[in-house]
């Protein structure tokens, strides 16, 4: 009997430690249906063009925090496990990881922020400021803050000394002898990404639609000239049959820069002031002087620029003393930015397809981020600082933005040439940094 | 600016209760015979069972049982390459019963303690899904005191008054970062208390095939001053205050069961039961903070849960005098609909197995282990509100021992 208890607990407790044992050793598995493939692409030599997206330019500032999160870099790391190689990129050191310089948010009161700059340590000309350290060997993140398609063809081949981070990356010899068309050739590349001609039309636009005389940055890039440069742009880059990616240009009204400083906002605040304050008042592009609406789209800085409401005949409150207009992208500014914009994208699509390339369609995705959306349980818009696309300078993408960025590019190069780059998970990036 | 960054921080939902939470492990021998059970006057745990069942019982008894619980789920984002795994970590379902009457009486007095829903899940703190839920760890206690009573030698009748106390701990990310770039995080812990109850009828046919029609009510669980506590850098202080509490509600839903046992020989015995679980109730989950800010609101997210049930067959042979072997197995649809599943509960319709083994030393004494086992199936989803993106995959391991005394 005794002997009976003893085995029947034996056979108890076995049954117990193999069922413990059991569970342990079974996880549940998840299938990958498509499986690992480059699919119709070639990843084992990426090269990125582009501007200061490409470059991971942010709040400002070109950084190695910045750097190291560009868009392109998230994507060459994904591209590692279906045959991509190593992708390189012109970081600064860690001795000169603020770089340029950038600005950071030190307090947030009342939800009215405080924006610092941080001191690069980049420069080799300090404190003048106006070169950086160079950087040689080899690049495959070819992003130049600042490039532009025009200017990329620059004639005059001074671009590459005007532009501190073009002029970067060249040796001496190079400097003021070449632009950014002949700089991208000859890297035996097996696919690309291209994502230019932001600043295009953004120059001008960030200039309050105004050009300035002599500075080739504010002009707006005529539409045919735009389409026949974009497309010597992709036959260089396809000349040995290589695939790739092109992006659109995003709506230069979706970004923070341009949407956070409201008329109605600005009112609101002269009214709490003086209550006799009727309308904000604007200088258009034409000259005249009125009463401004939310359509009229005033630049982020003036938030900060410390203009508003100054002066004997308060600045902005009175016709008599308006918001100068390059402050300001008026409506009709922004129909003609706009209408840019579309004739850009239009010629962006139609050269890729006709060259049968991947889009990724930025523009389509700012706009579905300007009325906000949830990824991966992140709420995503494109407020100022809370949206947590944009980075400090309201133009530039955060870490987090670039994750999602780079997961429209990845989707559209799986759905293009049938690969399974993985995508990104966003959740590892950050938003803005928050002071604590 | 302060509206959008509460659209931000609090458009995600923090919770939702689903078939996944229903636990569905109160007495070993049902349990190894997938759940049912209800239609058979089997042991003490026809207090939960079926309470008109428990005037059947010959003895009286107390029992005390265990079935530590091991929830291993998977999930893999859309797109990745990377399947995460929940953490290792045992909860405890526990169930203790005890049933006395006088003998040859036409009635008796139950009361049972178990854990009839919870849920124990810890992704970790820097999964992909962080930010819809980092860790979860519900537990609601029902107590019910029972009566149970013989209207004929064939029919019985019992009901008990149920009080629930329930453990909420929750804990997400928020997406806002500190300079050093970790995120925020969310901790909402709070007890609370509901009522209900549960009522059943036994019939015992003459060619003793048995019937079972039992009803277990809802149970409106009430959390009141939970505490919320909010990992925030100190700029956003003034939008999370420190020592913040909540208001919510759980609703746990009503089960009703339709049972039947079927002697097949005089030893083995099969029992099927079916269940209608009514979870059309959760429509919606409500946040209600006592201090409210601008970043901070009370929140409503829609669960439009709608019904679930499930079938369950066991059968209980009884080998010897002193030992019975069981199993049984069942499938149960998900209450969770397309576009609500969550990593709360990822759920998704089901497979039980189960084994279950009893022995029966003396006439006072009883010994019963069981093994539980659930397949729930992988599910693809994007969730409507949080826009989490990926296949879901859960395993279920539950073993179990009980002991029992009996006079």
């Amino acid at each position: 009997m005794v002997g009976e208890i003893t085995m029947k607990k034996y056979i108890l407790n076995s049954f117990v430690a193999a069922a413990i044992l059991f569970t342990a050793a079974c996880k549940p598995e998840i299938e990958t249906p498509a499986g690992t493939t480059a699919g119709q692409a070639n990843f084992s030599k990426y090269i990125a063009v582009g501007n200061s997206l490409t470059s991971g330019f942010a709040d400002g500032g070109l950084y190695l925090e910045g750097q190291k999160v560009a868009y392109p870099n998230l994507i060459a790391a994904k591209m590692a496990s279906v045959g991509g190689g190593a992708f390189t990129s012109p970081f600064f050191t860690d001795a000169q990881a603020n770089g340029s310089g950038y600005i950071s948010l030190t307090a947030l009161v009342n939800g009215t922020p405080t924006l610092t700059p941080v001191l690069g340590n980049g420069w080799r000309d300090a404190p003048t400021n106006s070169r950086l350290f160079k950087y040689s060997g080899e690049v495959q993140n070819l992003g130049i803050p600042g490039m532009r398609v025009d200017l990329s063809f620059d004639p005059t081949l001074t671009f590459s000394a005007a532009n501190p981070y073009f002029e970067r990356l060249l040796t001496d010899a190079q400097v003021g002898k070449t632009n950014y068309f002949q700089f991208i050739q000859g890297r035996n590349h097996t696919f690309f990404s291209l994502w230019l001609g932001n600043n295009d039309v953004l120059g001008y636009a960030t200039n309050g639609a105004v050009t300035v005389t002599g500075d080739p940055t504010t002009v707006l890039t005529d539409k045919v000239t735009f389409s026949s440069l974009y497309s010597n742009l992709l036959n260089a880059l396809t000349a040995g049959g290589q695939k790739g990616i092109v992006a659109t240009i995003p709506d230069v009204t979706a970004i923070p820069y341009f949407n956070t400083v409201k008329v109605s906002l600005l009112l609101a605040a002269a009214k709490a002031a003086n209550p006799a304050a009727q309308a904000v008042f604007i200088q258009t592009g034409t000259g005249a002087v009125r009463a401004a609406t939310d359509d009229d789209l005033i630049r982020l800085p003036f938030q900060s620029a410390g203009l508003f409401g100054q002066g004997a005949i308060p600045y902005g409150l009175h016709p008599l003393n308006p918001i100068a207009s390059n402050w300001v992208l008026d409506k009709d500014e922004v129909i003609k930015v706009k209408d840019y914009v579309n004739s850009y994208n239009s010629s962006i699509k139609s050269l890729a397809t006709s060259k049968g390339l991947a889009i990724a369609d930025t523009y389509a995705y700012f706009n579905q981020v300007k009325t906000g959306i949830n990824l991966q349980g992140v709420g995503i818009n494109a407020a100022f600082i809370t949206g947590g696309a944009f980075s400090l300078d309201g133009i530039h993408l955060t870490p987090r933005g670039n994750a999602v960025i780079a997961n429209v590019f990845i989707d559209a190069i799986n759905t293009k040439y049938g690969s399974t780059v993985p995508t990104i998970d966003i959740t590892q990036y950050r938003g803005v940094k928050f002071p604590n | 600016m302060k509206k959008i960054l509460l659209s931000v921080l609090l458009s995600a939902p923090l919770w939702v209760l689903g078939q996944g939470f229903q636990v569905n492990l109160q007495g070993q021998k049902q349990i190894g015979m997938a759940g049912a059970g209800s239609a058979l006057a089997l042991d003490e745990a026809s207090v939960f069972y079926n309470p008109g069942a428990v005037t059947f019982l010959e003895k009286n008894s107390v029992s005390a049982g265990v079935n530590p619980l091991l929830f291993k789920s998977a999930f893999k984002q859309s797109g990745s390459n990377v399947t995460e795994n929940v953490k290792n970590k045992i909860a405890p379902p526990f169930e203790f019963y005890a049933v006395w009457g006088p003998k040859s009486n036409k009635w008796k007095l139950g009361l049972g303690v178990y854990t009839p829903f919870g849920g124990l899940v810890d992704w970790g703190d820097n999964w992909s899904g962080k930010y819809a839920l980092t860790s979860l760890n519900l537990k609601a206690i029902y107590f019910q005191p029972t009566l149970s009573i013989k209207i004929t030698d064939r029919i019985g009748i019992g009901a008990g008054f149920v009080y629930n106390h329930g453990d909420v701990n929750l804990q997400r990310a928020l997406p806002v970062n500190y300079p050093d770039g970790r995120s925020g995080h969310v901790t909402l812990d709070g007890t609370g208390k509901g009522y209900g109850w549960n009522a059943g009828l036994y019939i015992k046919t003459l060619s003793n095939i048995s019937f079972a029609l039992v009803h277990k009510s809802k149970v409106i669980t009430k959390l009141d001053g939970g505490t919320a506590e909010f990992d925030v850098p100190n700029s956003l202080r003034s939008s999370f205050p420190a020592g913040n509490t909540f208001n919510a509600e759980l609703p746990l839903p009503a089960t009703t069961s339709l049972g039947v046992g079927i002697p097949l020989s005089k030893s083995t015995v099969l029992a099927f039961d079916a269940s209608w679980v009514q979870w059309h109730i959760y429509k919606e989950l409500a946040f209600d903070y006592a201090t409210n800010t601008s970043a901070l609101a009370d929140t409503k997210s829609a669960r439009n849960y709608r019904d679930g049930s499930s079938f369950k067959l066991g059968i209980n042979h009884q080998a010897s005098e002193k030992l019975a072997l069981r199993a049984g197995v069942g499938y149960a649809f998900s209450p969770v609909q397309d576009g609500y599943v969550t990593p709360e509960a990822p759920d998704a319709d089901r497979y039980i197995l189960s084994a279950g083994i009893g022995y029966t030393p003396t006439s006072h004494f009883e010994v019963n282990a069981s093994f539980f086992f659930e397949d729930v199936k992988s599910r693809k989803q994007r969730n409507i509100e949080t826009g989490l993106d990926g296949t879901f995959k859960t395993l279920v391991y539950a073993p179990g021992l009980s002991l029992t005394y009996k006079w």
